[in-house]
């Protein structure tokens, strides 16, 4: 057993249940000699590594699905050893460089030298080429993606590369315009209903119409938390009947009581207490940035309408200094602190002219 | 090839008029007075350093607190013993002495070897390679050299045990023999009542354990120590806490994302990197970890040390404010001390010892020339240097409640050397201050911590002291400021203290109230860790994922680490909830999955007084241990911060 996203995960281009004309589209360009660099953008769960596997499985035929993983090593300037897990089939290679933190740049290089340096051996091997996927692109640094810009260039013959990105606004303008950009939008909650009832029906149950439409709208457009949370849900109470409490996850009800916290008081020991909030949070495993939008958001839809754009105001200036500074807590508790302290003004003054 | 030296102990006249004296002292002691002990030998025209010439001998005469001897002693009974039970010794392979330089380390394992009865078989790397005969075929790699030593002490005893207390075992034949001043001093054994096969191993010039696989190398021959059955000789490892500065030692990486590697390779020794993961864990090693020395202890020590200087030599001893003043200025360091008291012999410093004003410049300038002499890098404990940030005082703030008199005329001596700032004009007046009794340059050269670290410091404890959440606010937006700013220069920057310390000085309120606040620890650390921790969970469950879970298919690369860590957490804990025990879920899954509520804050790791911070984060398990010990030498004295006045116990 399996979980369902990756067991009823699409295989080709013709089992995508949305975005048909996506898929006419990428169809016609993996039939067309020349296949272009790509960059498949989109929210997360979306849909974006299914459709770049079906890709793939469209170029390359069902070799692509032998996969492997490799342990690669490289070594970076200050010889230290960087150990990169790396999925590859004969065709395609897969690599996340983020996972080499600042190294990013030696990773890029030494297998993209790599790879474009060595042709293709398989005779019967449709395409000449080898795609190189690399995920997670727009947390790539400046200097990876400065690599990735020459090395796009220099070997188009032995290589093609698609990006696999959230947005395409930390890539660079050089990056973007030798990609074919691919949008992969968020699929409408009729869509995932859709996607639902598919699965459903595969596993011969029956989905009740409202808790289908119900996980939809919970996941917000994010395909792959809807299916987990069907899957759990299924877990729980196999008939799915009655009234279903959709749990949202821990982390989100979490930062939904941090924000609660920093709406009720505001003063140096309240704080104390949001940090240690934060503190578990962050060691949780979950992204700061992703701390900061959830509180942020929370916390502006319990303010007044005169303080929302202050709020997301500043949620964005410590968003920008955390990723360029070291220790997250700071900024995020810089937030924080801002807020309370234009909360509690913005109280202060609204009492003052109530009273006149 | 090795060579076997063994320096007996010479007597001279002059030492045994030495030796009297040492017996009154050792009377009035508890130790057993049939015990037969010689002092080293004091020469008139012996040139060696006061360090060297009056090293201990007698437990009395350490000057490390009663406590640590004991835990060292009660150690070395039960390696050579095997404890109460007898079966302790099995456990009792490796003993790691922790602690900042000048801690009396290595002297307290001597002095234990001398009256306990047991010989020092020490490892000295030897830099003098080869010989004139020696073809170069012979050389072999100083680590192999290293191993063979080890095995071979471990296995076979000296043979001239019986007349040596300490034998410097050297790898190579063609080194000439030491100065009698550096191999230390030895003594005939004092109780040869006990087997004369008794010996440990000590390891204090260790391999260079910072080159990968001579790391993994010395591990595996500890390691093999530690496992074989037969009980060799304990091995005793004695570090000292470099003077690192601040967490970057500890290689922090930036968080990026979830799925962002931490590399964390550390550059520096300290007991994990030296012993490797596994065996500073296990059950064979122990770690007792040497703080600096009490001013207290070290008084005694030096006024000791006095007495018999000038018990064999005319002179004039040091006046005792001299003395006072070495012990404060040395930071917890007895050898620095001794040396400098040592100085304060050769030139007479104080020579007015008349009263009043006189006297009170001679002693100021002697105190200036003893602080170029003996200045360290670090005399600012960071204890202090805390309280002096955090409590802000500025000009004409109303002396604390507890202060004596005399250290309030010392502020307003103080305050009258300040000088206003020109005032703000109207469009300022917000940022308008007080002169500040702090001097920043002093506290940023003197701090034991860089900038980062005294980061983390203010950051844990700035709340205790604001009162209001703007002034938070100024503190927060400082800390932040300075972490984005420099976050992309190096870390050797000299402005980020400063500007911290400034910044931080800025926003707390004037006069900070006092309300018993303690300084914590910075939870920093604890959280990384933690968060590594999860992280490796994350880890393991994407390998589960990839290898397709229980099932056959496998479909490695669809999960990113971001992915599971955010959106797998409910699926994982459905899976826990309904036991689906084929599935063979990584345990691990937990560290991240379930994520509580629970209400109030957390409370922190409070800071002892003499601790310097260096290495605290990192390993949690031996705070308790310290903080313990801190608490008994305070012999009552409040161990938290009440003043950021620097006052000895008299």
């Amino acid at each position: 057993m399996s979980l369902w996203v990756d067991k009823f995960r699409p295989k080709t281009l013709d089992d995508l249940h949305y975005h048909q004309s996506l898929s006419i589209r990428l169809k016609s360009l993996a039939a067309s000699a020349d296949f272009p660099h790509m960059l498949f953008y989109g929210p997360s769960g979306a849909g974006k590594k299914t459709r770049i596997s079906c890709t793939l499985r469209q170029l390359f035929g069902s070799g692509v699905e032998k996969l492997k993983i490799d342990q690669r090593v490289f070594i970076s300037p200050s010889k230290r050893k960087l150990e990169i897990n790396v999925v590859q089939s004969n065709f395609h290679i897969e690599i996340t460089p983020s996972e080499a933190g600042n190294y990013d740049r030696v990773v890029i290089q030494d297998l993209l030298k790599e790879i474009a340096q060595t042709q293709q051996v398989d005779l019967n091997a449709k395409h000449r080429f080898k795609v190189v996927v690399i995920n997670e692109a727009d947390s790539l640094s400046r200097d990876a993606q400065a690599a990735l810009r020459r090395t796009m260039e220099k070997y188009m013959s032995n290589m093609r590369i698609i990006l696999c990105a959230n947005s395409t606004s930390r890539l660079i303008a050089p990056i973007k315009s030798r990609c074919l950009l691919m949008r992969v939008a968020a699929p409408t909650p009729e869509e995932m209903q859709n996607v639902l009832e598919h699965v459903a029906k595969k596993l011969k149950f029956d989905l009740p119409e409202e808790a289908s439409q119900q996980i939809a709208e919970d996941s917000g457009g994010n395909m792959r938390k809807a299916l987990l949370v069907f899957e759990a849900l299924k877990m729980q109470s196999p008939d799915l009947s009655g009234s279903l409490t959709i749990a949202k996850p821990d982390w989100e009800i979490y930062c939904h009581k941090v924000a609660d916290l920093i709406v009720q008081e505001q003063s140096p020991a309240r704080v104390l207490e949001v940090r240690g909030k934060l503190y578990e949070l962050l060691a949780h495993c979950i992204p700061p940035t992703i701390i900061l939008k959830t509180v942020a958001e929370r916390v502006v839809e319990r303010v007044d309408e005169a303080m929302k754009a202050d709020v997301m105001h500043w949620a964005a200036f410590y968003e920008t200094r955390m990723r360029l500074g070291n220790k997250k807590i700071y900024h995020l508790e810089a937030w924080v602190v801002k807020v309370m302290s234009l909360y509690k003004h913005f109280m202060y003054n609204f009492d003052m002219a109530d009273f006149e | 090839m090795h060579t076997i030296k063994s320096s007996s102990g010479s007597t001279s006249k002059a030492s045994r008029k030495k030796a009297k004296l040492k017996t009154v002292k050792l009377d009035a002691s508890s130790e057993p007075p049939n015990k037969k002990l010689r002092t080293p030998p004091v020469d008139r025209g012996d040139d060696r350093l006061w360090v060297d010439k009056y090293e201990p001998t007698i437990e009395a005469d350490l000057a490390v607190h009663k406590r640590k001897v004991e835990d060292v002693r009660r150690w070395l009974s039960e390696a050579f013993e095997g404890g109460s039970a007898g079966k302790l010794r099995k456990y009792r392979r490796i003993l790691v002495l922790t602690g900042p330089a000048g801690t009396a380390k290595t002297t307290t394992l001597r002095v234990l070897a001398r009256e306990m009865g047991f010989e020092i078989v020490e490892w000295r790397n030897s830099m003098s390679e080869r010989g004139p005969n020696d073809s170069w075929m012979d050389t072999e790699a100083l680590f192999d050299k290293f191993q063979a030593f080890l095995t071979r002490a471990s296995s076979c005893c000296n043979i001239f045990a019986a007349s040596s207390a300490i034998v410097s075992m050297q790898p190579q034949s063609h080194t000439q023999p030491k100065f009698p001043s550096q191999s230390s001093t030895s003594l005939p054994s004092t109780s040869s009542s006990r087997p004369s096969n008794c010996h440990l191993i000590l390891l204090e010039d260790l391999p260079n354990i910072l080159h990968l696989p001579t790391q993994a190398r010395f591990h595996d021959a500890l390691q093999s120590l530690c496992s074989s059955s037969e009980s060799g000789p304990p091995v005793v490892i004695i570090i000292s806490d470099s003077g690192l500065r601040g967490e970057n030692a500890y290689n922090d990486d930036t968080w990026d994302g979830a799925g962002g590697a931490r590399w964390s390779k550390k550059e520096t020794i300290d007991i994990r990197s030296l012993l490797g993961a596994d065996l500073s864990t296990s059950p064979y090693v122990t770690r007792i970890a040497f703080n600096p020395i009490a001013p207290t202890l070290m008084n005694k020590a030096l006024q000791a040390m006095l007495t018999k200087h000038f018990a064999s030599t005319s002179g004039k001893p040091p006046a005792k404010d001299v003395v006072e003043m070495i012990v404060e200025s040395s930071n917890g360091d007895i050898r620095s001390a001794a040396m400098a008291l040592e100085f304060a012999c050769v030139v007479t410093l104080t020579k007015g010892g008349g009263k009043g004003k006189t006297r009170r410049n001679a002693a100021g300038s002697a105190r200036a020339v003893l602080e170029v002499v003996t200045r360290r890098e670090q005399s600012l404990v960071l204890f202090h240097l805390m309280g002096k940030i955090l409590y802000n005082k500025r000009k004409g703030d109303p002396p604390a409640t507890h202060l004596s008199t005399r250290d309030a005329a010392k502020e307003r001596e103080l305050d009258e050397t300040l000088l206003d700032p020109s005032p703000l004009p109207n469009w300022l007046s917000e940022h308008d201050r007080k002169a500040s009794r702090v001097c920043l340059e002093t506290i940023a050269s003197d701090s034991p911590i860089d900038s980062s670290l005294l980061g983390l410091y203010i950051h844990e404890n700035y709340t205790m002291f604001c009162t209001d959440v703007d002034q938070c606010d100024g503190v927060c937006e400082g800390l932040s400021w300075v972490d984005c700013v420099g976050g992309n220069l190096p870390s050797t920057t000299p402005h980020a203290f400063p500007t911290l310390a400034l910044s931080t000085l800025h926003a707390l309120p004037t006069p900070v109230p006092r309300k018993g606040q303690k300084v914590c620890k910075p939870s920093w650390f604890d959280v990384r860790n933690k968060e590594q921790d999860a992280l490796e969970g994350v880890g393991d469950v994407v390998t589960w994922l990839g290898h397709g879970g229980a099932s056959d298919e496998r479909a490695p690369g669809r999960w990113t680490h971001a992915d599971v860590a955010l959106e797998l957490g409910g699926w994982l804990r459905a899976v826990d909830r309904t036991g689906i025990a084929q599935l063979q879920l990584p345990r691990t899954h937990r560290l991240f999955s379930s994520l509580p509520w629970c209400a109030g804050g957390v409370s922190g790791n409070v800071l002892g007084e003499d601790e310097n911070g260096e290495a605290d984060g990192v390993d949690g398990d031996g705070d308790i241990r310290v903080l313990g010990a801190l608490r008994d030498q305070k012999e009552g004295k409040g161990w938290w911060l009440e003043s950021d006045d620097i006052e000895e116990a008299e």
